[in-house]
C-alpha cells in the first residue's frame, strides 16, 4: 500500500513537471491525438472499402482496435519508466542511484517516468470501444464489464512484461535492442486486428510467446458473442491471466538481471 | 563545389552504421509481413480492382524506403538546441544548401542500404506475399527519376521541419505533427491506392504523395510511362515550392536567431 501511495505521489509530481511547459505539452498531446487518430482512420478506411474481415464486422474491428489502444497507451502512460526511459537510465547511470535506496528497483523505475501526453491516444481508444460496442449491438451485463476490465488490466501487464524483455537485454548490452520492438510495437500493429485472420506462424507467435490473443482476443470475442475458435465461455475468464504470468516471469528475470548489473560508470 | 563534398562525406559516414541497420531491417520486414498478411485476409473477403500483388509490392517498397522519410539530422537539432549553430553561420557556404546536401546523403544512403537487402528477401517470398517484378522495363525506368524527385522533395520537407525547430527550439510538438501527417498522406500507414477514389484525386496532388507514392505507382503500372512528364512536372513543382519556402524560412530565422549560450 505504501508503495502504491509513493507511486501515485510521484506520478503527481511528474505531471506537474510536464505542465511547466504548457505550450510544448499541448502541442505534443495534440500530435499524439493526430497519430492515434491516423491509426483509427486506417481502420475506418479499411471498413469503408472491405466492409468485413473474415467474418468480423466493421463494429467488431473498432472494438478490437479500441481494446488495443486503451491497453497499450495506458501501459505507456503509467509504465513510461520501463517502456521508454529505461535505456537512458542505464546509459547515464541514473539506475545506480536507485540501487542504494530502500525501495525495489522496479518500483523506482516505474515511479521515475510517466507520459501524460498519451491521454489523447487513450481517448481515441475509448471512442473506438464505444463505436465498436454500438455498431456490434453488444448487450452489456456486469459479467461482460468484468471481462473487459480484466482483459485491459491483464493486457497492460503483458505489454509491460514484453517491454521488460528489452529492459533486461539493455542491462547486459547497454544499447537499446531494436529487435524487441518487433513483438511490442509489432504486436500492437498486428493484434489490433483479431488474431484468426493471420497465418499460423504469426498466430503462434502472438498466442504462445507474446500472448496478445489470450489477453485480448479471447475475452473480446466472447464479449462480442463470437467466441474465438468456438472456445467455451470460461476461457474468456481464464486466458487473460497469461498476461499476469508473463509479467511475473519477467519481474523475476529482471531482478536476476539487476544482480548482474554493472554500471556504465558515467 | 562544397555542397557536393558535404554530400560525399555524409554518404561515407552513413555507410559506417551497418550494425544498427540489421536490427532495423528485421523489424521493418516483420512489419511488412504483418501488413501483407492483413491485406491478404481483407482481399480474401472482398477482392478489389487493384490486384493483391500490387498492394504487397506497395507495402514492401514503402517499408524498404522507410528510412528516406523518417531520418533526421540529429546533429543539427543538437546544434540548434546548444547554440553551436552560430559557428555554422560563420562558414562561407549557404547554410540551407549545406544541410540540404547532408540530409540528402543521409536519406539516400540510409534507405539504399536498407532497401537492397530487404527487397532481395521480398523478391524471394512466394507470389502474392512478396514484391512482384515491375510492370514493364519502361515502367521501371520511369520510376527512377520519380524516386529522385521524391528524394529532393522529402529533403525540402525535412528542412522546413528544421526551420520550425529553429523557432521553437523543441524538436517535438509541431515536428511530430508534420511527420505524422507525412506517414499518413505518403501511403506508409495505408496504401494511397486503397484510399477512396475521390480522396485519391486530391491526395496525389499533395507534396507527401510525391515522395514514394508516385515512384511506386510507376513501378506497379498504375501510372503509365506516357504520363511520366505530367507526374514529373507535379513533383518538380513541389520541389521548387518547398525549397523556396524552406530557404525563405531559414533566412527569416537567421535574422532573429537566438543563440542558446553556455
Amino acid at each position: 500500500m505504501n508503495t502504491l501511495k509513493l507511486y501515485i505521489k510521484s506520478i503527481g509530481i511528474l505531471l506537474k513537471s510536464h505542465l511547466q511547459y504548457p505550450s510544448s505539452f499541448f502541442m505534443q498531446t495534440l500530435a499524439q491525438l493526430v497519430m492515434e487518430g491516423g491509426e483509427m482512420m486506417v481502420v475506418i478506411l479499411i471498413v469503408d472499402r472491405f466492409e468485413s474481415l473474415k467474418g468480423w464486422s466493421g463494429g467488431n474491428l473498432y472494438f478490437f482496435f479500441g481494446i488495443m489502444s486503451v491497453s497499450f497507451y495506458l501501459t505507456e502512460m503509467f509504465g513510461r519508466g520501463i517502456t521508454g526511459d529505461f535505456p537512458s537510465m542505464i546509459r547515464t547511470g541514473r539506475l545506480d542511484t536507485f540501487l542504494v535506496r530502500p525501495r525495489g528497483v522496479l518500483t523506482q523505475v516505474l515511479c521515475g517516468g510517466t507520459d501524460p501526453r498519451r491521454i489523447t491516444c487513450i481517448a481515441v481508444g475509448v471512442a473506438a470501444l464505444i463505436m465498436g460496442s454500438n455498431f456490434s449491438n453488444i448487450v452489456w451485463n456486469p459479467l461482460k464489464v468484468l471481462v473487459l476490465v480484466e482483459s485491459i488490466a491483464m493486457s497492460c501487464l503483458l505489454i509491460l512484461g514484453l517491454f521488460m524483455i528489452e529492459a533486461i537485454f539493455c542491462i547486459f548490452s547497454v544499447k537499446s535492442v531494436e529487435l524487441v520492438n518487433a513483438i511490442t510495437y509489432g504486436g500492437r500493429s498486428a493484434c489490433q486486428y483479431p488474431i484468426d485472420i493471420y497465418p499460423l506462424p504469426l498466430r503462434a507467435l502472438f498466442t504462445v510467446i507474446a500472448p496478445f490473443a489470450l489477453t485480448m482476443h479471447v475475452p473480446a470475442s466472447w464479449i462480442l458473442d463470437k467466441p474465438l475458435y468456438g472456445w467455451p465461455s470460461w476461457t474468456a475468464f481464464v486466458t487473460p491471466l497469461s498476461g499476469a504470468l508473463v509479467f511475473a516471469v519477467m519481474t523475476v528475470l529482471f531482478h536476476l538481471g539487476i544482480r548482474h548489473y554493472r554500471s556504465t560508470g558515467s | 563545389m562544397p555542397y557536393f563534398t558535404v554530400f560525399k562525406m555524409r554518404l561515407r559516414m552513413e555507410l559506417q552504421y551497418r550494425g544498427a541497420m540489421i536490427g532495423g531491417i528485421v523489424c521493418q520486414m516483420f512489419f511488412g509481413l504483418i501488413l501483407v498478411a492483413l491485406y491478404r485476409a481483407l482481399y480474401a473477403g472482398k477482392p478489389q480492382s487493384i490486384p493483391i500483388e500490387s498492394v504487397a509490392t506497395y507495402v514492401w517498397l514503402q517499408q524498404a524506403f522507410f528510412r528516406m522519410m523518417l531520418a533526421s539530422d540529429s546533429e543539427l537539432v543538437d546544434k540548434i538546441k546548444s547554440g553551436d549553430i552560430a559557428y555554422d553561420m560563420c562558414r562561407p557556404v549557404d547554410m540551407y544548401g549545406f544541410y540540404y546536401a547532408r540530409i540528402m546523403a543521409q536519406k539516400l544512403m540510409g534507405s539504399l542500404m536498407r532497401a537492397v537487402p530487404m527487397l532481395i528477401v521480398a523478391f524471394l517470398l512466394p507470389k502474392g506475399w512478396g514484391i512482384s517484378l515491375p510492370a514493364s522495363f519502361l515502367e521501371l525506368i520511369s520510376a527512377i527519376p520519380a524516386l529522385l524527385l521524391g528524394l529532393l522533395c522529402v529533403c525540402a520537407l525535412e528542412n522546413i521541419t528544421v526551420a520550425f525547430t529553429m523557432k521553437t527550439l523543441d524538436p517535438r510538438g509541431i515536428q511530430g505533427l508534420l511527420n505524422l501527417l507525412m506517414m499518413t498522406l505518403s501511403g506508409n500507414l495505408f496504401p494511397l491506392t486503397l484510399f477512396p477514389e475521390s480522396w485519391q484525386k486530391v491526395i496525389t496532388f499533395l507534396p507527401y504523395a510525391q515522395l514514394l507514392d508516385a515512384p511506386i505507382r510507376f513501378y506497379t503500372g498504375e501510372y503509365l510511362p506516357n504520363e511520366a512528364f505530367r507526374i514529373y512536372g507535379i513533383q518538380a513543382f513541389w520541389v521548387v515550392i518547398l525549397i523556396a519556402l524552406g530557404v525563405y524560412m531559414w533566412n527569416a530565422n537567421k535574422k532573429r536567431m537566438v543563440v542558446q549560450g553556455g
